[in-house]
């Protein structure tokens, strides 16, 4: 047989917020139409370092295996991205590991995204529909409409927008692209733009839409291709006419 | 989650915003354009200085259209780069350099501009004084790096400007005004290193 082919991976270990982080390296055999998740799992099952001393399995998160959830972002090679979409025969070796650097590290690879999640509720990123009688049938979306915001629906939370923006880190309170594009999802939609105001009031705050840079780089970052800097842009529009009709009817 | 109510914060964002193109943007195109005089010579060049400074109410619209205006883009604008944390070194997009070149040079635009008023302002504004300080190579790479820095600074910042006031939407539009940026960027830089090629 010839000689068996392995991958290298080098992965940024920690185990707990407030432990100190070292690197391990990995070998695993080399199989065709890997991922990176698939080559955690191995590591999982025989946790041993490249140099071969026995080590504790690496800590990651996932769930669906196939790019709608969100849970496996990570950095890999320097760059935010979906760890179950990232195939191994695309990616250069050593396979870079780290976590997501945005959010509270729990550990190894495991980060805390609550944060997406509560500026989701800051910014209403839902429709209230619930009544104490029924409401009926609500206005039909045209056609046109659905389209273009049925990619802004693909957002799965996943943070890889958050790691990419220069505006988001610890000194500022910027919400990232993520929330404020579901602002512009949400009131598009025919019934939720009844509440559009809930959800353009929390964007002139502080770490609201004032705060992008214009970097843009979160649209190259998004594994789902969702227009953010339309979003972005779409929203500065729709955001000045809002703070300026408020103030004139004050 | 809390939301506090700062109304203040979107406001003050959009002022920075507009502040940089009106005065600041128009003052810098306006003053690039005076500069061209340099070139009729110093005599010339000083008969037009003196005529700017003996214009009624000069230090009044000194003060309002420059200097406040000014102060409070630079001072917002150093708290600005003060929240953001380049990345370029992972993301290497062109936009992402274009992030972080417009911090750098907005920062060096701060000191340049300290320097430059303390000259002409305060110490003597004449053409054989700026001569003279031009004639360092310190001095000539201070005001060449100045003036492209500004200038830069003005441009890309015209071109986000398009994007915060709602202008252009779609990355079509925004492709199309980055190239007449472009354009105004080249223009501009072509008079101000005339300017100071009038001074050599």
């Amino acid at each position: 047989m010839a000689e068996q082919k392995t991958i290298r991976f080098k992965i940024r270990r920690q185990d707990g917020p407030d432990k100190p982080s070292r690197w391990e390296e990995f070998d695993i055999p080399y199989r065709e139409k890997l991922n990176v998740i698939s080559c955690l799992m191995e590591i999982q099952k025989n946790p041993i370092t490249a140099a071969g001393a026995k080590t504790t399995p690496v800590v990651w998160e996932c769930n669906c295996l196939e790019e709608v959830c969100g849970a496996c972002a990570m950095q890999i090679n320097g760059q935010g991205k979906q760890a179950c979409s990232a195939l191994i025969d695309k990616l250069t070796q050593p396979i870079v590991l780290e976590p997501l650097t945005k959010f509270p590290l729990v550990r190894d690879l495991m980060v805390d995204r609550q944060i997406m999640f509560d500026h989701l509720k800051t910014v209403h990123a839902w429709i209230p529909i619930d009544g104490t009688y029924n409401l009926g049938s609500g206005p039909r979306m045209p056609e046109v409409t659905r389209q273009w915001a049925y990619e802004l629906s693909k957002c799965m939370t996943c943070g890889c927008c958050m790691e990419a923006c220069p505006q988001v880190n610890a000194r500022s309170k910027f919400m990232g692209p993520s929330a404020i594009n579901q602002v512009r999802l949400f009131n598009a939609h025919p019934t939720g733009a009844m509440n559009k105001h809930e959800r353009l009031a929390p964007l002139l705050d502080e770490g609201g839409i004032a705060d992008c840079g214009n970097s843009q780089n979160c649209v190259r970052a998004c594994p789902k291709d969702i227009p953010l800097t339309t979003s972005l842009a779409d929203l500065n529009r729709e955001t000045n006419k809002f703070a300026l009709d408020r103030w004139l009817r004050k | 989650m809390s939301t506090t109510q700062k109304p203040y914060h979107f406001l003050i964002r959009r002022a920075h915003s507009l502040l940089g193109l009106v005065p600041i943007g128009l003052f810098l195109t306006f003053h690039m354009f005076l500069n061209l005089t340099a070139h009729g010579g110093a005599e010339f060049y000083d008969k037009v200085i003196g005529t700017m400074q003996s214009v009624p109410g000069i230090f009044i619209i000194e003060l309002v259209v420059i200097f406040i205006p000014i102060a409070i883009h630079a001072i917002y604008g150093t708290w600005v780069v003060y929240t953001g944390q380049s990345n370029v070194l992972r993301y290497k997009y062109a936009r992402n350099w274009f992030y972080i070149i417009q911090r750098i040079s907005g920062l060096y635009t701060v000191v340049f501009i300290i320097i430059h008023v303390y000259l002409m302002r305060f110490v003597e504004a004449n053409f054989s004084a700026l001569s003279a300080f031009l004639s360092q190579p310190l001095g000539l790479i201070l005001y060449a790096l100045g003036i492209l820095f500004a200038i830069f600074h003005f441009v890309n910042g015209l071109w986000a400007f398009a994007i915060t006031w709602g202008l252009t939407i779609g990355p079509h539009s925004q492709k199309i005004w980055m190239y007449a940026m472009v354009l105004v960027f080249i223009f501009l830089s072509a008079i101000g290193l005339a300017n100071i090629a009038a001074f050599l």
